[in-house]
């Protein structure tokens, strides 16, 4: 184990048989949902997906490299705002039935150059300051969102053009497909030699540097690769809620609920963020739909974040991981 | 002319506050290493406390004032009891995650506990703001207003009493000695503990202060303390960590920066101000001021 309790490197030991055959019953559990659950559990769930596919991102970068990065929300938000924005402008009109996966595809690259951009200034920092940081570029976006209302509608948010909706059934289906791909490409992450490199940065850059890793191309390899699935899920929200604002894209929410899932279940496990994302949405749900609290959510989630760092700082899976192995 | 000296006075009142706070978190920053992400919720707790005794309790200036120190000392004692301690002398790794997850944690549940409780009972638009009476001067035909120079000069004090604190007085002189070396400093007897009480006794002390001071010249709201964190930050990017006379160069840099901002494009984009010169000077300062671990 590393000094601060998650695994060390080369995680041959993540995605063995039973995982991939819980997982499986699982995926093939959600993909049968829609034949028996409600409309209302069906949307829960569908939001559970992109939300597990933010908490896999961000735990990319924070996992895997030890950099936390408090703006996993910023792509999702973007992206969101880009998709429909271009879908409003009617440029992608002529494209015909194509403007749609077309307006995805161009929010999605644009998006993810963006965060191509921010690493050179995010990794001249490390550790806490780093992750100040990348709290900035949601501000930053938020901000210029609200600040040129003419384009974006400002604080009114936008409505996307009906044409454009996106259907409950396909958007659950391409959240499934999307939360899939996101967890085999952590997968592969863990069990390639990527994720080797990933690591050895966490554990020590002057040994990472001395084995020949490029330390910075490695870090933006990360965060770009962290980036895109995030900006896909932020594109598939817009076009499935028809309506978006800065709150519902770029919300504090979008960025604290990826970090505490992943640091609840356990960071660095491809299990772990999923673990903590269902337990978060699980509570969650409970929260906004059976309990009526005299309080926000926002206060809860907070104090969740407290006792982790307080209690269990490597979380579930590592917790329990460790007191089997002594 | 007298737009100029107006905005020339506003921005450097507004830097000597960013200068104060950035100061209060350099200073804990560099002797515990644990970044307290909550940093800038003081200065919007220290403003919403001095709203409400001053405004809804109708309590006079300087009973608020004595009010505040009291409870925001205490307050940094408790805070620091509660989730710093906790963080001491463990490895880089535990206290960037620990800290980033209680301390951030700590600044959402308040922020919003604070926002929601004021919306509900005392305004539903939550806004801090401090009015307090005070002549103007006319100096050559020139009109400065008493408020902003008051500002000015209780920050100047503060900054003032915070460098004689810590260059003339022995526990001053071990706070910058741990800051300096934390293996050395124990093992030459300092006791962490205290000295770890002490800097965030005095550090979210003075940002409360500070918080007060900013409220008397422009309006806060309660989700602002993140931002306010970021501005600090930003200004011991340009700064140095611990170092009081960068402190005060970055704070004039942004303050300046935003108050022309503000008046040349517009007041939304006074509040942007700081992101962009973070991002550019991370870019132009090729080696990051800091690229220790875990600051």
């Amino acid at each position: 184990m590393s000094d601060d309790g998650r695994p060390r490197t080369g995680d041959r030991r993540q995605g063995g048989w039973t995982g991939l055959g819980v997982a499986g019953g699982l995926a093939l559990a959600c993909a049968l949902l829609p034949l028996a659950g409600t409309r209302d559990l069906i949307t829960a769930v569908f939001f559970t997906f992109l939300f597990l596919v933010l908490a896999l991102n961000f735990d990319i970068l924070g996992g895997f490299m030890g950099y936390m990065n408090l703006g996993q929300g910023a792509y999702f938000g973007l992206a969101a705002y880009l998709a429909a924005l271009l879908l409003n402008s009617g440029r992608l009109n002529r494209l015909g039935a194509a403007d749609r996966p077309a307006a995805v595809a161009v929010a999605v690259a644009i998006t993810t150059a963006v965060a191509f951009g921010f690493a050179y200034p995010l990794f001249r920092l490390s550790g806490a300051y780093f992750a100040m940081a990348t709290f900035g570029v949601v501000l930053l976006i938020r901000h210029l969102i609200l600040n040129f209302p003419d384009v974006t509608g400002g604080s009114y948010g936008v409505y996307v053009n009906p044409r454009h909706y996106l259907g409950l059934y396909p958007a659950y289906y391409l959240g499934l497909g999307l939360l899939c791909a996101s967890a085999a490409l952590t997968l592969a992450i863990a069990r390639s030699k990527i994720g080797l490199a990933f690591n050895a940065v966490r554990e020590s850059e002057p040994t990472a540097a001395a084995i020949g890793i490029d330390l910075f191309r490695a870090k933006r390899l990360a965060l770009v690769l962290g980036a895109a699935p995030s900006a896909l899920a932020g594109a598939i929200f817009a076009l499935q809620a028809g309506y978006i604002d800065v709150d519902a894209a770029l919300g504090v929410d979008k960025t604290l609920l990826p970090v505490i899932m992943a640091l609840l279940g356990g960071s660095g496990l491809v299990a772990g963020p999923l673990l903590g994302g269902a337990i978060m949405r699980a509570i969650d749900i409970l929260l906004k739909n059976y309990l009526r609290l005299a309080f926000p959510a926002l206060v809860i989630y907070g104090a969740i974040l407290m006792g982790i760092g307080l209690l269990m700082p490597q979380g579930i899976l590592n917790f329990f991981g460790d007191r089997r192995r002594t | 002319m007298q737009t100029a000296l107006d905005l020339a006075l506003g921005g450097i009142s507004l830097g000597g506050i960013y200068a104060l706070t950035a100061f209060a978190l350099s200073m804990a920053l560099a002797t515990t290493h644990v970044l307290n992400v909550a940093h800038g919720n003081f200065i919007v707790f220290g403003a919403a406390l001095a709203t409400f005794l001053l405004n809804v309790l109708k309590l006079g200036g300087t009973a608020t004032a004595a009010a505040v120190v009291v409870c925001f000392a205490a307050a940094g004692l408790l805070f620091e009891r509660a989730f710093v301690r906790p963080l001491l002398g463990k490895t880089p790794g535990q206290i960037l995650i620990g800290s980033i997850l209680i301390t951030f944690g700590f600044a959402v549940a308040s922020e919003a506990l604070l926002g929601y409780t004021w919306a509900r009972r005392v305004d539903p638009q939550p806004s801090f703001s401090l009015t307090f009476p005070l002549a103007r001067l006319t100096v050559g035909g020139a009109v400065l207003s008493g408020t902003r120079l008051f500002v000015l000069l209780a920050t100047t004090a503060l900054i003032a009493a915070l460098h004689l604190f810590l260059t003339r007085t022995a526990l001053g002189k071990a706070i910058r000695a741990m800051a300096q070396n934390y293996e050395a400093a124990v093992i030459l007897g300092m006791n962490p503990r205290r000295i770890s009480a002490t800097v965030y006794l005095i550090g979210i002390t003075a940002t409360a202060a500070a918080g007060v001071l900013l409220a008397l010249a422009s309006p806060l709201d309660p989700y602002e303390g993140t931002r306010l964190t970021l501005v600090a930050l930003t200004v011991i990017i340009i700064g140095g960590v611990g170092s009081l006379p960068g402190a005060l160069i970055g704070g004039a840099v942004l303050g300046v920066a935003e108050v022309l901002t503000s008046f040349y494009a517009g007041g939304v984009w006074g509040p942007v101000v700081y992101l962009v010169v973070f991002f550019a000077v991370l870019l132009v300062r090729p080696q990051g001021l800091m690229g220790g671990r875990a600051g």
